[in-house]
């Protein structure tokens, strides 16, 4: 685990983009303090997911670097990531459907030591009692929130020191928002750095410490989440709202 | 109806079986169909014989048949060595075509068509090394038992029957009960998310070379044994292959396995029924209708 309020994560001048010729991320700099969540906001189309896409290994990277603490990560490959300790869940299809809750942990823990494995799966099971209750429940008859459970607990069962999630509140209900979010908090409360692509503005800015937001691939603003949450132009600007107390919803 | 055809079918469709489940594997994992798994098959055989030989040749005493099989010693040793080289081949075949093809992001037509000219080339390479001409692992004729029922069987047939069942048996713990066949699963459903959860995608898809190589390499050896080696064995099976892959539904060990049991007992059948002219077109047949009636095949899941 890195050292309070050091950098956690960093990109520097990161280009990416599924063709070297049409980059979608286009020079960002940004970087997140341990122990924080940064919430990363924009418009329709502006790169966010991409742009965690790449840090996670799963969108080229054209130039600049990404860095997990100090430690250069650009060209670390996809799967090894994990074990540097930046776990990132997709924005669908986030959990292996065919097999059971079991087998998602136990496929996640095989990072791990052996001798370590069988503590951090019943770790896990303790902090998502609603998992537990089935483990051999197929996931794909899982409901939406569980479901993002499952990836997030299969997300911090390599205890990462970043978690990245895209979009986590797509297609869930309002009430099942809020717990996935509380869940969320409560991880970072534990000490994980949280970085969180997020179309649902409202919920996110209200659990979050910073925001950034990108537009047309380029980092725009940067601030606390409380003061860009009651910031009337950047709410129309950038959230879609014409007034910041109606601060966007999808 | 002579009850016989029940034992050439189930001797024929354990060949089948063990060649689809490579079929079945590699399609699930790298999303094409290889048409140059046939090769593999008969690529096994001919290595199996070629080491066979070797071995018998630095000492005669492994020739000498082991109870009341055709063969002696000289040919478990072999297969050990020809699945390995088998494995390496398919390795190879990966590393120098569908490697780069891969790391291209080319589409399944053309991953399909590089499999037809890898097909060609290893096909057209055993014939120039071995000519087309049949060879055998045995020559020793081998009186066949009576089992009860009208059916009867030679050692040979029996021992490469339950060879195929503990195969099957192993592959299935492999995949459902291990790390290697989770992380096999993973990479299956979506490769991308397996990387994320720290899965090496390159080792698996290696994983699956071997494996389904391995198995090829293992029913060329049970078709040299149980009839002849000739360069097109591998290429003779495809359609039946084809057909107890996606019978059995893509990803399912034992459906392939039991799909291969079905074709080959269908085969068997319909040779009695309509002429031995007919074989292939049996397999056709069931390929057309499983995709007709149920793409998703017996084990398989409905997208």
């Amino acid at each position: 685990m890195t050292e309070p309020h050091s950098i956690a994560l960093s990109t520097r001048a990161l280009v990416a983009g599924y063709e070297p010729d049409l980059p979608i991320v286009r020079g960002v700099d940004f970087s997140v303090r341990s122990g924080e969540l940064v919430i990363v906001l924009g418009p329709n189309g502006a790169g966010k997911s991409t742009f965690v896409k790449a840090i996670a290994g799963l969108v080229p990277i054209h130039s600049g670097a990404t860095l997990l603490g100090d430690f250069d990560i650009t060209a670390v490959p996809t799967h090894e990531k994990i074990r540097h300790g930046l776990a990132f869940v997709p924005q669908t299809e986030n959990i292996f459907a065919t097999m059971s809750i079991h087998d998602n942990l136990l496929l996640a823990a095989n990072v791990l030591p052996r001798e370590k494995r069988s503590r951090r799966v019943a770790d896990l099971y303790a902090m998502f009692p609603d998992l537990a209750a089935r483990p051999s429940l197929r996931a794909g008859l899982l409901s939406g929130g569980q479901r993002q459970m499952l990836a997030v607990a299969r997300a911090l069962i390599v205890e990462p020191s970043v978690l990245i999630l895209d979009e986590p509140s797509a297609g869930l209900s309002p009430k099942i928002v809020q717990d996935v979010f509380s869940q969320l908090k409560a991880i970072n409360d534990t000490g994980v750095t949280i970085i969180l692509v997020e179309q649902n503005v409202k919920a996110a800015l209200a659990i979050a410490d910073r925001a950034a937001i990108l537009v047309e691939g380029q980092l725009r603003h940067e601030g606390p989440a409380a003061t860009l949450a009651a910031d009337p132009i950047v709410a129309e600007l950038y959230l879609g709202a014409r007034h910041a107390g109606k601060a966007a919803t999808p | 109806m002579n009850p016989q055809l029940i034992m050439d079918g189930l001797i024929a469709g354990a060949m089948i079986g063990l060649g689809a489940i490579g079929i079945t594997l590699t399609y699930s994992i790298l999303r094409f169909a290889n048409f140059a798994h046939g090769e593999m098959i008969s690529w096994g055989a001919y290595l199996a014989l070629a080491t066979s030989g070797l071995l018998g040749s630095l000492s005669g005493a492994l020739f000498k048949p082991v109870g009341p099989f055709s063969f002696g010693w000289s040919l478990p040793l072999a297969i050990l060595a020809a699945v390995a080289l088998t494995a390496a081949l398919a390795l190879l075949v990966d590393v120098l075509l569908f490697g780069p093809l891969r790391r291209r992001r080319s589409a399944i037509i053309i991953m399909v068509m590089a499999s037809f000219g890898a097909s060609l080339a290893l096909r057209s390479l055993l014939e120039f090394l071995f000519t087309s001409k049949p060879v055998y692992f045995s020559k020793a004729l081998q009186i066949a038992l009576p089992l009860g029922g009208g059916l009867r069987a030679t050692p040979d047939q029996l021992l490469s029957l339950a060879v195929a069942a503990l195969l099957v048996i192993a592959v299935h713990i492999l995949l459902t009960r291990t790390a290697v066949g989770r992380s096999m699963r993973a990479v299956s459903e979506n490769q991308q998310l397996a990387g994320v959860a720290g899965i090496d995608v390159r080792k698996v898809i290696r994983t699956v070379w071997v494996l389904g190589a391995g198995l090829a390499c293992i029913a060329g050896v049970m078709a040299g044994l149980l009839v002849q080696i000739r360069p097109y064995m591998g290429f003779d099976l495809l359609l039946p292959l084809f057909a107890a892959a996606i019978l059995g539904g893509i990803g399912s060990v034992p459906g392939a396995m039991l799909a291969g049991l079905i074709v080959g007992l269908a085969e068997a059948l319909g040779v009695q029924l309509i002429g031995a002219e007919w074989r292939a077109a049996v397999a056709f047949m069931i390929l057309v209708f499983v995709l007709l009636l149920r793409p998703q095949g017996l084990f398989g899941r409905a997208e």
